[in-house]
């Protein structure tokens, strides 16, 4: 199953990238889509995603600066990133306090590519036919 | 010495055990990269081991905030205070009385100490110093002698190898047996009673460290002890991915290659995993995913953004 396949590329992110906490993918429309975030809320998770997506992306128009590749809050408790799954979707990463950041640019790349294949890519019956 | 690497060796910390040796031999100053997993970084000054960080092992930041010691306005406060003095935010913890001088340098070395052991629970495939001066908020000074950290760590997993069972990985997943539950609600608190309130079925090793703010030895060996008495269980193959991190040839032979659906696919030999415990989000198909789909009669490859209230009833 296509979101089987979504959860287990979210959770091979979390085993290769150590301070990973949890992860969500939602729709641009704010809708949660698939998320393994423990406690935290994946409505509002999704919903505040989106929107701080767009946010960023106006923002990093606006600037001249090109295309976003990533929007992040490190707080003292630790960090939340954002990434966009091709024009549809949004990746949400929390980490905590020790969360390999370098790891998680690289490894998220990779990530986002599959996920946008999984969520771009025909049925599963008709992939396989 | 100005630039050096060292390449990969025997032992529990690879090539890390003699490059700290050369660079105390040579007095260095500067940065120590670790590469492998946890990778991380050690600041020397003068041969001396003054901070390290590395993912694995919770900071001295993390141990003082999460500890409740101080509080997260009293740091930020005297991180600000400290960054406008240009001054270091140890020497104003200790100024505006947050902690005591000699407190704070027992939780640097045991940080200190912690990290080292990080290392050595994990891999070191090679190292790099880079000569020069680290700007470290929290340095150890005078730093601790490199020779009496490795001989730390390697008490530390000597330690831990006496426990039986497999050994522990710091990635592993913890979950909690189900005598834990009852044990909990009969047995009078024997210190164990804060790690297990953590343990979720997603949280590793590592994550209860940091989770709790107390080093990932101190953690490991509380998970050894919880296990031994039936009280956790740690799925041998579960979150155990020490090659999946940098340095490992195991991880690089298995990179990139497309799956028989023809996806991109990371890592084709990862291991099966077993199904966590945790509250993933395990809704049905969602018309959302449905509705991110470029249509199947070949007609525009976009993706629709915008649902209607109706489209998504479904879910």
């Amino acid at each position: 199953m296509t979101e089987d396949a979504l959860l287990a590329e979210m959770r091979a992110l979390q085993d290769n990238v150590p301070g990973i906490t949890g992860t969500a993918v939602a729709s641009r429309d704010g809708l949660i889509v698939r998320a393994d975030t423990g406690g935290v809320d994946p409505d509002n998770l999704a919903a505040i995603a989106a929107t701080w997506l767009a946010l960023t992306q106006r923002m990093s128009r606006e600037v001249g600066q090109g295309t976003l590749r990533e929007a992040m809050t490190r707080s003292t408790g630790g960090y939340v990133a954002v990434y966009a799954i091709g024009a549809s979707a949004v990746l949400v990463v929390i980490g905590d306090e020790g969360l390999d950041v370098t790891r998680l640019h690289r490894e998220s790349t990779a990530t986002r590519e599959v996920i946008e294949a999984l969520l771009s890519g025909p049925p599963v019956s008709a992939r396989t036919a | 010495m100005s630039a050096r690497s060292w390449g990969p060796a025997d032992g529990p910390l690879g090539p890390l055990d003699q490059a700290l040796r050369d660079c105390a031999a040579a007095r260095f100053s500067g940065e120590l990269h670790v590469i492998g997993a946890p990778g991380g970084m050690i600041c020397l000054a003068d041969g001396a081991v003054s901070a390290i960080e590395t993912p694995w092992s919770p900071s001295p930041e993390v141990i003082l905030l999460r500890s409740g010691r101080v509080t997260s306005a009293d740091w930020e406060a005297a991180f600000t205070a400290a960054t406008v003095a240009r001054g270091r935010l140890s020497d104003e913890l200790v100024t505006r009385g947050l902690v005591g001088a000699g407190e704070l340098e027992a939780v640097l070395r045991t940080a200190l100490a912690d990290a080292m052991f990080a290392f050595a629970a994990g891999f070191v495939d090679t190292c790099r110093a880079e000569a020069g001066t680290p700007d470290f908020e929290m340095p150890l000074t005078p730093g601790a002698e490199a020779d009496g950290l490795v001989a730390e760590a390697l008490r530390r997993m000597e330690v831990l190898a006496d426990f039986p069972g497999p050994p522990l990985h710091a990635r592993a997943r913890v979950t909690a047996a189900p005598r834990a539950a009852a044990r909990r609600e009969t047995t009078p608190d024997d210190g164990h009673d804060g790690a297990l309130a953590l343990i979720d079925g997603r949280r590793t090793i590592r994550d209860l460290a940091f989770a709790r703010g107390r080093g990932l030895y101190v953690t490991t060996l509380e998970v050894a002890r919880m296990r031994g008495n039936g009280l956790i269980a740690v799925p041998a193959a579960d979150g155990q991915h020490p090659g999946d991190e940098d340095g490992d040839p195991q991880r690089k032979a298995a990179a990139v290659g497309p799956t028989a659906a023809g996806l991109p696919r990371r890592h084709k030999d990862r291991p099966a995993q077993p199904k966590r415990t945790g509250d993933a989000d395990g809704r049905s198909l969602p018309a959302v995913l449905r509705l991110l789909r470029p249509r199947a009669d070949g007609g525009p490859q976009a993706p629709r953004t915008v649902l209607t209230s109706n489209e998504l009833g479904g879910m």
